[in-house]
């Protein structure tokens, strides 16, 4: 608001009529998908009507139809979604302000060093191990993995030469995860849950496989927005108790966590409308008993046809809650939530 | 005792990124150098770089890199254009600001896919209001699905209906941030509004539009909902995206190192456009300050 007043105006209509439009432009659709959820197949297929009761009758039939399950159960995957989204999401929160709480208040030293010692161990271990001894694929990453893990410490606690990452750096590792285009962490999700499917511990198609898959999906986000909550707070509280000798984890669950309630809750609200809505994790990595509302919706155009109706109920049964996530964050919003999670 | 505490904070997270993210990767990176085929089964063999040389030899790859940057790029210069527009407008004048945010953020928060069937709906040739629009000029019936450069008008629009608002949110909250100093010194200078806009809105801006401008067409690079529900990739592959390709090659011909191939040639891609975005757009942002 701090500029308005000394900008000068040009002509105050012609600002407000195209705002006006681009208001129109965006609710039209949201509008079209409610009304045509109430037309009857006649009034669908008879051409564009836009006006209830003007230019063609509501009817409800789409809706019970939907409800009393003649058009295939949707009710799976709504339980599906809120079962899988919910989960995550709170996982993710929980793990991922420890994580960003920890990247606040704490320094981090990685050697540059100790970081690609891991990078080529984890590699290269695993295709000795497994191309070269012969074992198999998950031994292969274990192995390794440990490996290198361990080297990494080691090597971090030494007084190796080159250039120490810091906070920035290891925030940025998380971050850049956002980065990689998801058809490449997901198709090879897919593969290693195929693996791990063969080793017998199914995780295709299966409510772990799926959760776990979205709490890696949505810490970077969770980091990226709790690391400025956390770092707008005041520190004196916790030097207090601190010198009480209370331990950090109280710290953190009794003193950190009640004063960040409306970060936690605008980050939740975020983790949890992208976890609904993302499909293309779920369309890899389940088929059938795991399906989710978005993979679901997509099935229901391949197999029915135009069924316009229907598919509307679908899409509104699939938006209305993130209509009441979106009206809630708007709240949070004007109490400065946009200024400080851009930044 | 701190130490100890530093570590079991961010352990779980680092775990599952690890674990999680980066492990299969790694898997991933090995089988790109390998000959994995489901069907017809056979045996893995190493191959070294046979799959990225076929994947680079292909024009089917090469026309859907096309395809995503030029469906990535429009999207994002209206998006940005329209965006700066909005934003600029709704910081001077308007009375129901409030509104306005509310309905922003519904196109952001909706599921991709639920946009793309309403979508789907409204450019239907049959029960679509795009029929009606499109009738007012004289044109009724746009060949949406049949030609390319209507599919792809269509695949732009829809990317520009769901994420200008993001534009218009984190834009908003940038022309909220400048100081009003320098607009009460053009003032009294008699600067006229495009002349403030040129000479100092945009300008200072400038660091938060690179931001969101980057942040906008790396996402647009992944573009696949849309595409999958309303034209799945055709008319031919005239919109088949770079992810959409990916998928296909992995779930339709089961042929897993080429796939995995493409996908890391799809990262490279990203890495290569992130560097030379930030090399061409340094200098202009340090010029500034």
């Amino acid at each position: 608001m701090s500029a308005q007043n000394a900008i000068r105006r040009p002509s105050h209509w012609p600002v407000t009529i195209f705002c006006l439009i681009w208001l129109l432009i965006t609710v039209f659709p949201i509008y079209w998908i409610f009304v045509t959820s109430l037309k009857s197949p006649l009034s669908v297929n008879g051409g564009p009507t836009y006006l209830p009761w003007v230019d063609f009758t509501p009817t409800l039939d789409a809706w019970r139809a939907a409800f009393s399950g003649a058009r295939g159960d949707f009710i799976g995957p709504l339980v599906n979604s809120v079962a899988i989204s919910l989960t995550s999401s709170v996982i993710a929160l929980v793990i991922g302000s420890m994580a960003a709480y920890s990247l606040v208040r704490f320094e981090f030293r990685v050697r540059l060093l100790a970081a690609l010692a891991f990078a080529a161990i984890a590699i290269g271990g695993y295709v000795a191990v497994v191309h070269g001894l012969g074992l198999g694929k998950l031994i292969g990453l274990g192995l390794s993995g440990v490996l290198a893990m361990t080297t990494a410490v080691i090597l971090n606690a030494r007084n190796l030469p080159g250039p120490v990452l810091g906070n920035g750096d290891v925030v940025f590792w998380f971050v850049s995860q956002r980065m990689f285009p998801p058809i490449v962490s997901a198709f090879a999700l897919y593969l290693i849950y195929a693996e791990m499917g063969k080793a017998g511990v199914p995780l295709l198609d299966s409510f772990p496989g799926l959760v776990l898959s979205y709490v890696a999906f949505s810490l970077p986000i969770v980091i990226w927005l709790m690391r400025d909550f956390f770092a707008a707070l005041p520190v004196e509280v916790e030097e207090a108790a601190l010198v009480d000798n209370v331990s950090r984890f109280r710290i953190f669950f009794q003193i950190v966590v009640p004063m960040s309630w409306p970060g936690l809750i605008a980050t939740f609200m975020i983790t949890l409308s992208f976890v609904w809505n993302e499909f293309l994790n779920a369309l890899l990595l389940t088929t059938s008993q795991w399906q989710t509302l978005p993979v679901w919706l997509t099935g229901q155009n391949s197999y029915r046809g135009d069924e316009w109706w229907a598919i509307a109920v679908a899409a509104v049964i699939s938006i209305t809650p993130m209509i009441v996530v979106a009206a809630a964050l708007s709240r949070f919003m004007r109490s400065g939530l946009s200024a400080g999670a851009i930044r | 005792m701190f130490d100890r505490a530093k570590y079991a904070f961010i352990l779980p997270a680092f775990l599952v990124v690890l674990v999680i993210g980066l492990f299969p990767l790694i898997y991933s990176l090995t089988i790109s150098f390998m000959q994995v085929r489901l069907v017809p089964p056979m045996p893995p063999s190493f191959v070294g770089f046979d799959n990225y040389v076929e994947a680079l030899s292909q024009p089917r790859f090469w026309s859907s890199v096309r395809v995503t940057f030029l469906i990535a790029t429009l999207a994002v210069a209206v998006q940005y254009i329209l965006g700066l527009a909005l934003a600029v407008a709704l910081n001077s004048t308007l009375p129901a600001a409030r509104l306005y945010r509310a309905a922003f953020l519904f196109p952001l928060l909706m599921a991709p896919i639920a946009v793309a069937f309403i979508g789907k709906m409204i450019f239907h040739p049959g029960v679509g209001p795009m029929r009606d629009l499109f009738g007012l000029f004289g044109y009724p019936d746009p060949p949406f699905q049949t030609d390319p450069v209507w599919a792809i008008g269509m695949l732009v629009t829809i990317e520009v209906w769901q994420w200008t608002s993001l534009v218009v949110i984190i834009l908003l909250a940038g022309l909220q941030s400048l100081p009003r100093d320098v607009y009460e010194a053009a003032a009294l200078e008699n600067a006229t509004p495009w002349q403030q806009f040129r000479g100092i809105t945009f300008p200072m801006l400038l660091p938060i539009s690179a931001a969101v401008v980057f942040l906008r067409f790396v996402e647009s690079l992944k573009l696949i909902d849309t595409v999958f529900v309303l034209t799945g990739g055709g008319p031919g592959i005239a919109t088949e995206t770079l992810t959409l390709y990916t998928y296909q090659e992995g779930f339709k011909k089961f042929n897993l190192g080429y796939t995995s191939a493409i996908s890391f040639l799809f990262l490279i891609l990203i890495v290569i456009f992130g560097t030379v975005y930030v090399a061409l757009i340094k200098p202009q942002l340090e010029k500034r300050t």
